[in-house]
């Protein structure tokens, strides 16, 4: 924590930097912070409660973020899986980011939990994650860390999901969708979602209908999955926003799964490994597409 | 009007009579996971959980679904036939619902009747009796009493449910919708009792609540209005996503989108649909123009819509001080920690302070 202040304290004195976007502590737990002055790098923390992801204040459409001016982002690896995907995807220049790696021993469900990681209290998430440390960074912060509690129930619930008849899957997920309220908070709050005109929001013409019915929840749902297909950083922050509590990095989860056993792809934080689904590539498997 | 007293036996008998004379009870019900309740209609009593969690959204889709049909249209050889919605809606009981959450409703009567009397929601108003349960305080983000309510408020209740000894509720009867269901049911109500143990419930969760933010959200308005460009409002909402959870999980929020839906070559459906100002095109201009164009202004329209407008308007907060949005932000912003600044600010009460 000492080594993360000073180093945001320098950046921001010396000028590298106008922002630094870290963690602090809030009324209800750990919070992102932004912190512009030398003296108040002593607001941030990190620590097991660093829940969210905050690659997701790195994209363009946050203007009132963009317009502090450059940024220092303190990462752990899966949030530097997804400033990989924004350097990537043409979104931010490497340049233009300072990344502020932390090595990470897993987090905690939601910010206003204790600290303390157990099978009960672990992220779904870091129950299966192998990324103790980014490798994508221009500092690396804290000593070596522990592996997370190992979970699987998440992978065990697609399991079972999928052993069901396709008619069962889809009454699950009919029920499922049926809460949805078509809020899309789950779009808003992740940091692959950053198209500046969401073909959700489009009304000339309409092609995914904003009501809530089961026609348009599934038309929503099926879109932002896919077009997460191979990019989601399963960072579970479109779970967490949800506000009716739809499950839905089973759905993401499961496509990540299908993305790697079909074309051996796995978000890292390599921006020159692009998703199959933005790649073009002239020995593809399928020869409709060369 | 009169207090009753309601054993717990005697409510399990009144949901079931309710029931099974073909009247909806909503109450806090169980879901699949166990650590959640949410209203929702109930089956039998068994299901409710009134003295369970706090229900992460409020009832308010009962009154304002979150997508909803107001008319049918078909073109015709000669021109367009219009096919209205019914706007009777079939008898409700809300039962065990929070103070803050039905204070909300007699809040949103102002707007909902104001220009134009919105049938859809008076429709299911009149359909409607409201039942409320005094709440023993919920956490840290509860803050009714710094909005002029408190966990045993009346507003908004037909009749207000208190704990008293043992598994009774002192039933306060405060509306002549109340005082009907009291008499429709009456074999289920007893003479008063227990006042001292209700009273010693009530004085309880205010002092829990109190506690949380010792201000007056009620004389925030004038600073408000008179700093539209303060400093504060450009760094407020730095974390915020415009996700708009806040507003859906909110009592009081009730912006609505209206659109027109296809359902054939002819034949189509007009809707309404929730939508809310923190989402970034709420406001874009048929120009490409946003008057709001980033977080830091749409969240200074939530704040002050709900402290500066609608009081102004209407003369009452749009807010109960339920906590929710603090409870659902996936960011951490949290409404009582900036109503304790903006009352720093103003110099309204004492407040708990920030973080920062
Ligand atoms: S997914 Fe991995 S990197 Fe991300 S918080 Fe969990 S353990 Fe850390
Ligand atoms: S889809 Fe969900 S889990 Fe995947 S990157 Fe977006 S917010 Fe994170
Ligand atoms: S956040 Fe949940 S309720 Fe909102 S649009 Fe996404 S799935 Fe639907
Ligand atoms: S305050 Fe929180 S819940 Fe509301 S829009 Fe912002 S991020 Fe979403
Ligand atoms: S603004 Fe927040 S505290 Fe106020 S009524 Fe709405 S959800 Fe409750």
């Amino acid at each position: 924590m000492k080594e993360l202040r000073q180093i945001a304290a320098k950046l921001l004195t010396d000028g590298a930097v106008k922002v630094v976007i870290g963690w602090e502590e809030g009324p209800r737990g750990a919070r992102a912070a932004f912190v512009t002055r030398p003296e108040d790098a002593e607001r941030l923390i990190f620590d097991a409660r660093c829940v969210q992801n905050l690659a997701t204040y790195l994209s363009p459409r946050r203007r009132h973020v963009v317009g502090l001016g450059k940024a220092a982002v303190v990462a752990k690896p899966c949030d530097a899986k997804a400033i990989a995907g924004l350097i990537r995807e043409s979104q931010v220049k490497r340049e233009d980011v300072v990344i502020l790696g932390v090595r990470c021993g897993g987090v905690v469900r939601e910010p206003t939990m204790p600290a303390s990681l157990t099978a009960e209290t672990v992220a779904d998430r870091c129950g299966i994650c192998e990324t103790r440390e980014p490798t994508l960074y221009d500092h690396l912060i804290g000593e070596p860390q522990p592996e997370p509690p190992r979970v699987t129930r998440r992978e065990e619930q697609i399991a079972a999901l999928m052993q069901k008849t396709p008619q069962e899957r889809f009454a699950f997920w009919s029920q499922q969708l049926e809460r949805c309220i078509r809020c899309h908070a789950c779009r808003e709050v992740c940091p692959m979602c950053f198209c500046e005109q969401c073909v959700a929001d489009k009304t000339r013409p309409v092609w995914i209908e904003s009501s809530s019915h089961p026609r348009a929840n599934f038309a929503w749902q099926m879109t932002r999955v896919m077009h997460q297909a191979g990019r989601c950083v399963d960072c579970g922050e479109c779970e967490r926003a949800c506000p009716v509590g739809i499950p839905l990095n089973l759905l993401t989860r499961y496509t990540a799964q299908s993305v790697e056993k079909r074309f051996g792809h796995k978000p890292s934080d390599d921006p020159s490994i692009a998703a199959p689904i933005g790649t073009f590539r002239s020995d593809d498997s399928q020869e409709f597409i060369r | 009007m009169s207090t009753r007293i309601l054993t717990k036996a005697d409510l399990a008998g009144l949901v079931a009579d309710l029931l099974s004379a073909g009247t909806r009870v909503v109450a806090p019900a169980r879901v699949d996971n166990p650590q959640v309740a949410a209203y929702r209609p109930i089956a039998s009593f068994d299901e409710a959980r009134l003295d369970g969690p706090l229900p992460p959204r409020s009832p308010k889709e009962f009154f304002l679904p979150p997508t909803e049909v107001l008319l049918r249209w078909q073109k015709k050889k000669d021109g367009i036939e219009l096919q209205e919605v019914a706007t009777e809606h079939p008898k409700q009981v809300i039962l065990g619902a929070r103070p803050c959450d039905v204070a909300a409703v007699e809040i949103l009567d102002k707007v909902m009747g104001w220009d134009y009397r919105d049938e859809l929601w008076f429709g299911r108003r009149e359909a409607t009796t409201i039942v409320s349960l005094a709440c023993r305080g919920v956490d840290k983000s509860c803050f009714c009493t710094a909005v002029g309510s408190g966990p045993d408020a009346q507003k908004g209740a037909d009749i207000l449910l208190v704990p008293s000894d043992g598994d009774a509720y002192l039933a306060q009867i405060l509306t002549p919708k109340g005082q009907a269901l009291v008499e429709a049911h009456a074999q289920r109500f007893g003479e008063a009792s227990g006042a001292e143990a209700a009273k010693s419930f009530r004085e309880a969760a205010t002092r829990k609540v109190a506690s949380n933010l010792p201000i007056e959200a009620t004389k925030l308005s004038g600073w408000l209005a008179d700093n539209y460009e303060h400093e504060l409002w450009k760094r407020l909402a730095m974390r915020c996503h415009g996700c708009g959870a806040c507003a859906a999980v909110c009592p009081t929020c009730h912006c609505f989108d209206i659109v027109d839906e296809p359902e054939g070559i002819d034949r189509g459906v007009r809707r309404r649909n929730w939508d809310t100002c923190q989402a970034g095109k709420f406001t874009v201009h048929a120009s490409g123009h946003n008057p709001r164009g980033t977080q830091n202004e749409r969240f200074r329209q939530r704040v002050l819509h709900k402290f500066s407008i609608y009081p102004k308007r209407f003369g009452e907060l749009l807010c109960t001080g339920c906590g929710r949005c603090a409870r659902a932000c996936p960011a951490g912003m949290d409404l009582p920690e900036i109503l304790g600044q903006i009352a720093k600010l103003a110099g309204a009460g004492v407040p708990t302070g920030g973080t920062k």
